[in-house]
């Protein structure tokens, strides 16, 4: 059976082809799951803002086309702003919670570990060529969803700036990604 | 190199345009290698977190609340109390229709791999029993439930039907006594995937009777069951059948 592209199901999601957004569930739950998790530090927070996406995939809330680029970043886009939603009204204080390690999964290497994996490899590498503070700032940005004001307070850098360097530090990591996915061609 | 647009990027990453500016950057985007790149860069980072295990069963609640948000609204029935059908009339009050719960919902993997079809397959909808018309044509089938090999009690159901509405009523009797949270889960079952249609607790006789009503018609199922499941508002069956028949 062929696979169906993300993109396709999207569309018959949108045409509310419950099928197909099971499918898409499938695809994306576990690293959704993960990087909710990651970010809210509650698995019943990250299951909150899981089903917040895809209710708002199902409703049509936000709609993706291919001029948004691929559609897992749409996705995780989605994702990251709904768990920062969540942050700010919960002003939940982040607390590393101690059972984390004992459900990181190790599951048999199935094809979509594997892939996920190799761009694990791939982002925390490029990530290392950032400069600490740009490392500092994405996690702050991404992650933790901290306001502008915040995070001129704690990399200690002008608000007015904020914005730009974090361009810059995306900018940089996109080059640095680049660089890796070139030379990984070569590598093989 | 960058223009104004180009200032918008972090917001837009962040969700904090305004729908307005949304568009506009959007709209920038188709022309912005850069942006672009810079957004599938970021759609990477998710991949930073380590795989954390979800919850087995966190399926079977998240598609049942998705596909929920529309039927919802149509829904009036869940925190209306129900009356009896005139045609019959069981030995006790039926209990109202239990309330959909839309969270800690807990199942058996294995059967949850089986039943979630059920969940993802019948858009069913409820409707009031209010606007009833007393002169259509009814259809009433009586069944007769078999207990399972360990099981003292028996129960019989009723199907009426009435202008695409199916009404099953269960009567049951000879029950024992349940603990407080657990409840007799009436099922309608199709190729193996039930939807829950009613529910009773047994009265100090043992006696318990329930009464469902949905936009069905009996030969759209072909087994009637009914599971002993640990508590009130299983989607989908937890415990084991105690009583069935084929329709
Ligand atoms: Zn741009």
């Amino acid at each position: 059976m062929e696979k169906s592209t993300d993109t396709s199901l999207y569309l018959r999601v949108s045409e509310q082809d419950k099928d197909a957004l099971e499918q898409l569930y499938d695809r994306y739950e576990k690293i959704l799951f993960s990087f909710l998790y990651k970010m809210l530090e509650d698995r019943g927070l990250a299951e909150e803002a899981l089903q917040e996406v895809f209710i708002k995939i199902w409703r049509g809330k936000g709609v993706y086309d291919e001029s948004k680029g691929k559609f897992s970043s749409w996705l995780f886009r989605m994702a990251q702003n709904t768990a920062i939603d969540l942050i700010r009204k919960r002003k939940k204080p982040t607390v590393p919670i101690e059972e984390a390690s004992q459900m990181v999964s190790n599951d048999e290497p199935v094809e979509e570990q594997v892939v996920w994996q190799e761009k694990k490899t791939q982002i925390e590498m490029a990530v290392q060529h950032l400069s600490a503070e740009q490392q500092k700032m994405i996690d702050l940005f991404y992650f933790k969803g901290h306001t502008h004001e915040t995070i001129a307070d704690m990399c200690d850098i002008p608000l007015g700036t904020v914005k730009s360097r974090i361009r810059l530090a995306l900018k940089k990591l996109k080059t640095s990604l680049h660089g890796m996915q070139e030379r990984g061609a070569y590598d093989d | 190199m960058t223009n104004i647009d180009c200032d918008y990027l972090v917001d837009y990453l962040n969700g904090t345009l305004t729908e307005e500016e949304n568009q506009q950057f959007e709209h920038h985007l188709k022309t912005c290698t850069e942006c672009q790149e810079i957004i599938e860069a970021t759609g990477q980072l998710p991949y930073l977190a380590d795989p954390v295990e979800p919850p087995t069963d966190m399926k079977a609640r998240i598609l049942s609340n998705v596909f929920d948000e529309k039927v919802e609204q149509n829904n009036h029935l869940k925190d209306q109390p129900i009356d009896q059908p005139k045609a019959l009339k069981p030995a006790m009050s039926p209990i109202p229709i239990h309330k959909k719960r839309r969270k800690e919902n807990v199942w058996k993997p294995l059967l949850a791999a089986v039943l979630l079809m059920s969940l993802l397959g019948n858009g069913y909808a409820f409707y009031q029993l209010s606007d009833q018309t007393a002169e259509t044509e009814t259809a009433i089938q009586s069944i007769e439930l078999q207990p399972n090999a360990t099981f003292t009690g028996t129960a019989t159901a009723a199907m009426i039907e009435e202008e695409g509405l199916l009404n099953l009523v269960v009567q049951a009797d000879r029950l024992a006594e349940l603990e407080t949270s657990q409840v007799y889960q009436v099922w309608l079952i199709k190729d193996g995937k039930p939807i829950p249609a009613g529910a009773f607790s047994p009265n100090p006789n043992g006696e318990g009777a329930s009464y469902y009503q949905l936009e069905t018609t009996s030969d759209e199922w072909d087994t009637i069951a009914i599971t002993l499941e640990p508590k009130t508002g299983n989607e989908l069956p937890e415990g084991e059948i105690v009583l069935s028949s084929e329709i």
